[in-house]
């Protein structure tokens, strides 16, 4: 379990949430867009209907009236031609090109018999003729040469001729071009916008969710004082880190008791003992030397052994509430360990052990000196009980990526399967081990105390293997 | 020497006043803070001997009044406490040495003489120690015994000058491994014996008077009588 914080994957968490709300945003708006585009462009193609029927109909009207003689055909083309000039929407630009209105008038046999327009009206008669406009409401019309299509509003009149008015569409998509090339640029604006502000907006919520993870992956066993930072914001974020500072309240107080609760049970129980001790040696040393020697000898043996007893339980307990509490300074393992094995070589020695130290370089860990002292002194002296005669017990110290590795190797039995499974906890010991059944326990809880921990296992040879992981940061 | 001792505990008070006498210190007793600071204005002492667990006051704070009073005579901080920043923060604030309990007499008396080494003026510091005819020779790292050179381990010369410095005194196990391995750790095993029981190898050799000796449940001394 890493406590750590990855920064990158809380950044790729700001891009996510805003890329998301990004989509929903731009997507929504589009929506709205594509809406509100076809009712300005339903209602501009009202508009222009509107007046293709309007004047269609006064054309109608004239051309009806006006005597078919030689002048027909100028009266009815200056009307069409005046008509031209009201075209709604029409722009100044459009004004010189002829072909944004034109005039048709179709004999009753379907020939060309008035043409007001650019150029010859035949193209346009062939594609009216190959389209059907009926007089009822205007059309589409499409004439080749023309991109854009024509609007072309009919009428009938009474002689049986068609009169057709047409009108370019070009204005009409003129006006919905430039309205969509503004959306799009605006549209493009805003969403940019939105995401760089979501995106900023998550990044400093996630910025201090993160701060608040460093700083409760920072309270260790050691330092339960700190608080994770809060904000004024009343958000949910700061909400969370007013939570997390109670329940670290909480915990100090509660793990505060325990101290208090084995303080005391220490003091209560040491005072006693010094009494009793004192006690002891002062009748040992008016005692004469003889029989009257050795009971109390062997009562003050007794008695350190219970102490010895009575602080590694306590150490044990608090160990095992992860309350153990640490005086950190920088100490080499491999010179720690180097002086531990010269102070334990000749007793093995004089069992006919050996011990063998690989390790090279100095290793400088973060740690708790008098923990560490004792625990590579609960490790010997596991050894130094346990292992026959003629074994050899190899010590490796290596330096992990950022974690120091110590290796407890022996060629000896190897450890009971049945204790092996349990060996960590409380209580357990060999069958024919003397001690009180604490060592590796204590062992396993220095250990975790420093953030570490032990495995133990038996060599597929034979022998036992006890290794300890010490990070080399402290937490 | 003019010992102040202040302790609540009536058993501990009663045992440590007598073997304190019979190591030669007069020794003033007080069970609470408020005694003590009465005594320490009334009389000069030498040394202080102050529990951490008083009913009235806690031992630091006790300290750190006494200091402001103008008392300078070294302290040792006795302890019944388990934490080691108790111990730390004793030492840092005035208190010049602390002891846990239970602890053995031995050791007590040796940071009292030590405490009492410190605070006196310091003296040429001898290059050489002598007891009967084993002789260490501290700038050469040499040790000889009836002019005999000794074949000692560097570890094996700082344990035996550890024990000529206390000639005549016994230092416990513990004691041991405090000052000549740096470290306070309690083996169920009996690594220093092991340690003595070589070097008195090279020490004692046949015929001679054999100098270390061990004294049962308490620890070692090197006698020179």
């Amino acid at each position: 379990m890493s406590s750590r914080t990855d920064s990158p994957k809380v950044r790729s968490a700001a891009w996510r949430i805003s890329l998301w709300a990004t989509l929903a945003f731009a997507f929504g708006t589009m929506i709205v867009f594509i809406f509100l585009h076809g009712f300005v462009a339903g209602d501009l193609q009202r508009r222009s209907d509107a007046w293709l029927s309007g004047e269609v109909e006064v054309l109608g009207d004239v051309a009806e009236r006006t005597p078919k003689d030689a002048l027909y055909g100028r009266v009815v083309g200056e009307v069409a031609e005046l008509a031209a000039r009201e075209v709604p929407d029409k722009q100044i630009s459009t004004s010189n090109s002829d072909n944004s209105v034109f005039f048709l008038q179709t004999g009753g046999d379907g020939s060309l018999k008035l043409w007001v327009g650019a150029g010859s009206g035949d193209a346009f008669l062939k594609a009216i003729q190959a389209s059907i406009i009926t007089p009822d409401r205007p059309t589409d019309l499409r004439v080749p040469g023309f991109s854009v299509p024509f609007r072309v509003a009919c009428i009938r009149i009474g002689d049986g001729s068609h009169i057709f008015l047409g009108l370019s569409e070009r204005d009409e998509l003129r006006v919905l071009n430039s309205l969509r090339l503004r959306f799009i640029l605006l549209w493009l604006l805003i969403v940019l916008l939105g995401f760089g502000i979501v995106f900023l907006t998550t990044r400093r919520m996630l910025r201090h969710v993160r701060e608040i993870t460093e700083a409760a992956s920072r309270i260790g066993h050691s330092d339960l004082n700190t608080r994770v930072p809060t904000t004024k914001r009343n958000d949910e974020v700061s909400q969370l880190a007013f939570t997390l500072n109670r329940m670290l309240d909480r915990i100090e107080n509660s793990m505060h008791q325990l101290h208090t609760i084995t303080d005391s049970l220490a003091h209560d129980l040491r005072s006693p003992l010094t009494a009793i001790r004192g006690k002891l040696e002062m009748s040992l040393s008016s005692a004469t030397y003889g029989e009257r020697v050795e009971p109390i000898v062997a009562a003050i043996d007794e008695l350190d052994r219970l102490t010895d007893f009575l602080n590694k339980s306590l150490d044990v307990a608090e160990a095992k509430a992860d309350a153990l509490r640490l005086t950190r300074s920088a100490i080499d393992l491999n010179e720690l360990l180097r002086v531990m094995i010269d102070l334990y070589e000749p007793s093995m020695s004089e069992k006919g052990l050996q011990v063998r130290l690989r390790s090279g370089s100095p290793l400088v860990i973060f740690a708790d000196a008098a923990l560490l002292h004792r625990m590579v002194a609960n490790l010997l002296d596991n050894e130094l009980k346990h292992l026959p005669p003629a074994c050899t017990l190899t010590i490796e110290l290596r330096n992990e990526v950022d974690v120091a590795r110590l290796i407890f190797e022996d060629d000896g039995p190897g450890f009971d399967p049945e204790v092996l499974l349990h060996l960590f906890e409380r209580r357990v010991k060999g069958r024919d081990s003397n001690g009180h059944g604490l060592g590796l326990t204590f062992v396993d809880a220095v250990a975790r105390a420093h953030g570490g921990g032990v495995t133990a296992s038996n060599r597929e040879s034979s022998g036992a293997r006890i290794a300890v992981t010490l990070p080399l940061a402290a937490e | 020497m003019r010992l102040l001792l202040v302790e609540d505990e009536l058993d501990i008070q009663s045992f440590l006043k007598c073997s304190l006498e019979e190591a030669g210190y007069q020794v003033d007793v007080a069970a609470d803070g408020k005694t003590a600071e009465q005594l320490a204005i009334e009389a000069a002492f030498d040394i202080l001997i102050v529990d951490l667990g008083l009913p009235d006051i806690d031992g630091i704070s006790l300290i750190l009044r006494l200091r402001q009073l103008g008392v300078r005579a070294p302290v040792l901080i006795l302890s019944a406490r388990r934490s080691v920043d108790d111990r730390v923060r004793g030492l840092e604030q005035g208190g010049d040495d602390y002891l846990t309990k239970p602890f053995a007499l031995a050791e007590l008396l040796a940071r009292l003489r030590n405490l009492l080494k410190r605070s006196a003026p310091a003296g040429s510091e001898a290059t050489r120690l002598h007891v009967l005819d084993l002789e260490l020779d501290l700038l050469r790292r040499e040790a000889t015994r009836a002019g005999q050179l000794l074949q000692l381990t560097p570890q094996e010369f700082v344990l035996l000058e550890y024990l000529c410095r206390n000639t005549g005194r016994v230092v416990t196990r513990s004691m041991i491994l405090d000052k000549v391995w740096g470290m306070r750790i309690q083996p169920d095993t009996n690594v220093v014996d092991v340690h003595i029981y070589r070097l008195r190898g090279k020490v004692d050799g046949k015929g001679q008077q054999p100098l270390i000796r061990t004294l049962r449940g308490v620890g070692y001394v090197l006698k020179d009588r």
